[in-house]
């Protein structure tokens, strides 16, 4: 299915905050949350619409390579959106977000955006970072901001496309360069209405674009 | 999308539980009686497939017969079975995406090995998918490297057979390392580092002799390919008009070097081996290194110089080369090349390895030659690294002999000469950063530099490069001239190299012509200052924060390196968005700003040349302001009462003291009467203070720097009308004597004489004669007594109509806006930091007395008998501030500031 736009993602956050899961989480909701599963993976896409627009978010989770500094640039130059996460039931995973910050907005362009997610929130009883410290991070830094779970998938959602949307403004605004790919947004094969096919939540089993 | 086809699921699986190895089972059936694929199954096998990851991964963590069942009904070779049809990309993706999180999610290592033991992942790998389906190409990729991510010594063997010498997950994923799409180049590079790193010796031979040649001179030329690219852009670039895809280049070439880096930093010796002679000869010698010269000059070099980039660029490059990486056996040999080859030295087309290097097209494409050399021996690449070079065997002597007649060494020269600032500083900034990055580089061997890039080691030779240094203090000594086309990074980096080069273990080895035009660089940029200077809280405040932002962010030269924006030729407008340092000024402000970093720059350079610490820079030392972990003494301290509301609406009690050059509020401390505990202080001259229109008790106070944060608007109110009025004179009194102070240490630091600066009337003048006289007797009588700060209200105030006329004639200067009223001697406002600043200068500065001594000395001496109380007040009132120590040239100075209070 032809889309017009197509958004580059990364993961970013200290291991075993929960990124593969999340990532799994937005472009399989199939995956049921239970508790006696934990499952991610690295890779993935799903199509969501904006302002009646599709637009395809393809998601690179960065885990386990951070060992290649050449690898952690490229990965950050390449996309338009970063998620950064942290566990709330893990404090030191949010005392080294300064340290993501400062690699990401080094290595990036200057106009990703940056989402900051504390996972975990269904975990309440071992929180250990308050939302308000988040919020304040956040605020701090720039970021729009967002507890999520991806264990009962609550903001799950919402987190992927509110940095969608507002990459989604910048380019309306003009900010972004759209003809220059570097920047992880990618201008759709022609798009046009009349031959695209019904919108994502139809029953087609025609869609090609499926997949987790 | 997908919730949309949960229906499916759903009404299907809705009575089972679908994790348990009953619902497996259904599914295996439902596999087997689905083999073919069709319009009408397709979706169906999807859903089946999603589950049986869902359900293996649950079986992994909870059940291990789950994953029995799985291997016992060889569930995989279904996969292949459907892949085999032509099963689109719906399918092909949902496949990918399970064994995707199969293998991410596997922790169990025998399952694991299982998983993998039959061989089916291998076919996975070579099935030929629709790669021209980006989303089929992004699951294939990451899949791939998912696959990469799980390598180690063991199981390295179910991917490479050295039997039939085989690795498909290598040599399929090296296919696509010039893929238009950068997450899967991206991908490719990280695979093949993964596998690099798993130390197996027949798979890293494997690597070496099958495919090292071909991926890397194809990757070679790949690079080179963007590097022309790259050039073109700059060369066509007039206006600044594509500075976001030049951005990209750079960068781009940048991921390339940070890769290259990556695998030489493996120190896999076989595989390194050929990749430098590769880097060598097909990249960096033939492409950067021979673009160096001019056209006419490199013919006898560069037979067929088809592909060649402007020198500039080629600075540029080479410059990141040696920043980034530190390989020795890579940045020696080109370091050797750039330092040591003359023209004579490539008689015989090559020099340091035995090759000749040329730039051009690899003889086949990489997927060609993976395929016949797997088969027949690589040779595509390792013809290039033993092709004979011509006429080796000439011996010793001719080669001195050749060498003595043409020992000019051509690249050397070419950047050295690169160092003159003829009609812009554009290739001079480059020709900087790479010899400073040559001479940073501990991958190159100290003999290389010695003397030359380096300090020489053996004090008998030289012990520097006069030539060099010569060319550095020229670029030095054009920045202070009033127009000049050198930018402030360009200086920048010449007082960096010339450290580097003529400093060792904090000595300076300058001979001293070369030391005194340091010097006069010195002098010069304080007379341009001068020029600029104006005695105004403007300029003050410019001063402070360039200064600040200097402090903050020295020059990096690795970062410079990464601005593209450089690259292309200087300009002045800010509006090509290029940082001040690495454009020309625009402008007063700015040509007044560069003054002031130029100034800044070279005292710098001096001092450290002429091993002395800096002393009087900053001009403010925040970290001066009382820590709130000191209690203090404030017996007979001006205490204002007062109520803080911040603008979150907190409301605070505190007291107010204005204290030597602070504000601090502070709060009572229990059990010890009389001490304050300080709850915030800040600067006086930070402070920006505005009385409140309704409400004649309160004063809004704001200030960018405090010792808790920023105070944005924060009200104070006090008791009464009068309190609010004798705080904000306090404060603004205190904010002018400090301000005032900043500019008398800029005059200072710029040797400006105090009695030069314009907004001195004559009516000083007259006080300079009257007071020169007794200071020799206030010098005399008054070494280092601190009582002369405090006075009595008996200390007459001046005249009104010489107040008023001083102001109008020089707000800035406070120290004669003095109170119409008598007041107590309590409010008085100890210059702590004048008296600070007047230490500072060391030698006594006569003007300061001059000048600061105004309508009286008679009052002065009429204190004296006061001075016993004065004395001790002092004492406890500065008794927190950092202590002064006295000395008998302070009184003088002190008088100053005696004067100045009143």
């Amino acid at each position: 299915m032809s889309y017009a736009y197509l958004f580059k993602y990364i993961i970013i956050g200290d291991t075993g905050v929960g990124k593969s899961c999340l990532l799994l989480q937005f472009t399989d909701k199939r995956f049921q949350p239970v508790h006696d599963l934990t499952i991610g993976v690295e890779f993935g896409a799903r199509m969501i619409t904006i302002d009646n627009k599709y637009i395809k978010l393809q998601i690179w989770d960065t885990a386990g390579q951070e060992a290649f500094r050449s690898i952690t640039r490229s990965y950050y130059r390449g996309a338009a959106g970063a998620l950064l996460v942290y566990d709330i039931t893990r404090r030191e995973t949010f005392n080294h977000l300064t340290t993501w910050l400062d690699d990401a907005r080094q290595h990036s362009n200057s106009n990703m955006v940056i989402m900051l997610i504390g996972n975990k929130s269904d975990l309440e009883s071992r929180r250990e970072v308050k939302k308000e410290e988040g919020e304040a991070f956040a605020r701090e830094h720039g970021l729009i901001f967002m507890e999520t779970s991806a264990k009962t998938a609550a903001n799950v959602e919402e987190a992927f496309i509110n940095t969608a949307k507002e990459i989604y403004e910048k380019i309306q605004e003009g900010v972004f360069d759209i003809n220059n790919e570097a920047n992880g947004i990618k201008i759709g094969p022609q798009h046009s209405p009349s031959n695209s096919n019904l919108p994502p939540g139809s029953k087609s089993p025609s869609q090609s674009s499926g997949c987790c | 999308m997908f919730r949309s086809r949960s229906w499916f699921g759903g009404s299907l699986f809705r009575a089972k539980n679908p994790h348990s190895l009953e619902h497996l089972k259904y599914l295996h059936t439902v596999l087997s009686k689905n083999q073919t694929v069709s319009e009408s199954n397709r979706s169906l096998l999807v859903e089946t497939l999603r589950s049986i990851a869902e359900i293996l991964i649950w079986g992994d963590q909870n059940d291990s017969s789950v994953f029995d069942f799985f291997l016992e009904k060889n569930m995989l070779s279904f996969f292949l079975k459907i892949l085999k049809q032509k099963c689109g990309s719906y399918v092909c993706v949902q496949l990918l995406q399970t064994l995707n999180i199969l293998f991410e999610n596997i922790r169990n290592q025998t399952s694991l090995y299982y998983l993998l033991s039959n061989n089916h992942v291998n076919f996975i790998i070579v099935h030929k998918f629709d790669f021209s389906d980006e989303e089929v190409m992004a699951y294939y990729i990451s899949f791939l490297k998912t696959l990469s991510l799980k390598l180690n010594s063991h199981t390295i063997h179910f991917f490479y057979n050295d039997h039939t010498n085989d690795f498909p997950l290598y040599t399929e994923a090296i296919k696509f390392f010039n893929h238009p799409e950068s997450m899967v180049r991206i991908a490719v590079r990280t695979l093949t580092l993964n596998v690099y790193r798993v130390q197996d010796h027949s798979m890293l031979r494997f690597i070496r002799n099958k495919t090292a040649a071909p991926y890397f001179s194809n990757l070679v030329w790949f690079i080179g390919d963007h590097v022309l690219e790259l050039d073109a852009c700059v060369r066509n670039d007039a206006d600044h008009s594509s500075q976001s895809r030049l951005a990209d280049l750079v960068a781009e070439h940048l991921d390339h070097l940070h890769y290259l880096n990556d695998i030489l930093c493996l120190d896999i010796d076989d595989l390194n081996e050929v990749l430098i002679v590769h880097l060598l000869n097909k990249l960096f010698i033939p492409l950067y290194i021979f673009s160096l010269l001019p056209v006419q000059q490199s013919s006898p070099i560069i037979q067929e110089g088809k592909f060649r980039v402007s020198s500039v660029v080629s600075l540029f490059l080479l410059s990141q080369v040696f920043l980034i990486t530190r390989q020795q056996p890579l940045v020696n040999d080109l370091a050797h090349v750039i330092l040591r080859s003359t023209a004579a030295s490539w008689q015989n087309g090559s020099y340091v390895t035995n090759a000749r290097p040329v730039f051009g097209a690899p003889l086949r494409t990489l997927e060609e030659s993976l395929d016949t050399s797997i088969s027949s021996l690589a040779e595509a690449g390792n013809e290039i690294v033993t092709e004979p070079t011509v006429n080796m065997n000439i011996t010793d002597e001719e080669k001195e002999l050749r060498l003595a007649q043409e020992s000019q060494k051509v690249f050397f020269e070419m950047v050295v000469n690169s160092l003159d600032c003829n009609e812009n500083d554009y290739a001079t900034l480059f020709a900087l950063c790479l010899l400073y990055a040559i001479s940073q580089n501990s991958g190159i061997e100290r003999s290389l530099l010695d003397g030359l890039l380096l300090p020489a080691e053996n004090p008998d030779h030289q012990r520097y490069s006069s030539w060099i240094v010569k060319k550095l203090i020229n670029i030095i000594t054009q920045s202070c001239q009033a127009v000049c086309k050198i930018r402030l990074a360009t200086l920048e980096l010449a007082t960096l190299l010339l450290q580097k080069l003529c400093m060792q273990d904090d000595k300076n080895l300058l001979c001293d012509a070369h030391f005194a035009a340091i010097v006069g660089a010195k002098e010069d940029s304080a007379a341009l200052l001068t020029s600029y200077y104006k005695r105004e809280d403007m300029f003050a405040e410019i001063f402070e924060s360039e200064d600040e932002d200097m402090r903050k962010k020295p020059l990096n030269v690795e970062w410079l390196m990464m601005d593209s924006n450089i690259l292309l030729p200087p300009t002045g407008t800010p509006m090509t968005g290029i940082e001040f340092g690495k454009r020309l000024p625009c402008g007063e402000v700015e040509r007044a700003r560069r003054a002031i970093r130029v100034f800044l720059l070279i005292r710098a350079l001096w001092l450290k040349l002429s091993d002395m610490k800096e002393t009087q820079l900053p001009l403010t030392n925040r970290s001066e302001c009382v820590q709130s972990d000191v209690d203090l003494d404030l017996t007979n301290s001006d205490l204002l009462a007062c109520h803080v509301v911040g603008p979150d609406g907190l409301r605070n009690h505190r007291f107010l003291v204005v204290e030597s050059n602070q504000i601090i509020l502070v709060v009572p401390v229990p059990g010890k009467l009389g001490f304050g505990r300080p709850k915030l202080a800040a600067m006086l001259h930070d402070l920006d203070v505005s009385p409140d229109k309704q409400d004649p008790k309160s004063l809004f106070i704001s200030a960018k720097y405090t010792t808790v944060g920023p105070m944005v608007n924060s009200k104070f109110i006090f008791d009464d009308h009068i309190r609010c009025m004798a705080a904000q004179e306090r404060l603004r009194k205190g904010r002018l004597k400090a301000r005032d102070e900043k500019m008398r240490q800029m005059e200072k630091l710029l040797d400006i004489p105090l009695s030069e600066s314009p907004q001195y009337n004559l009516q000083q003048l007259r006080r300079h004669h009257r007071t020169s006289a007794h200071r020799g007797l206030l010098a005399h009588r008054l070494p280092g007594f601190p009582a002369q700060i405090s006075r009595t209200p008996s200390a007459s105030p001046k005249p009104s109509a010489d107040e008023g006329s001083e102001a109008g004639s020089s707000p800035a200067r406070s120290r004669d806006g003095s109170p119409k009223l008598p007041r107590p001697r309590s409010e008085e406002i100890q210059l702590e930091s004048i008296k600070k600043g007047a230490l500072l200068r060391g030698g006594g500065t006569p003007p300061l007395v001059e000048e600061a001594t105004d309508d009286a000395s008679g009052p002065i001496l009429r204190q004296y008998p006061n001075t016993g109380v004065g004395g001790r007040s002092a004492s406890k009132e500065t008794s927190f501030t950092q202590p002064m120590p006295s000395e008998p040239t302070t009184s003088s100075r002190r008088t100053k500031g005696q004067v100045e209070t009143i």
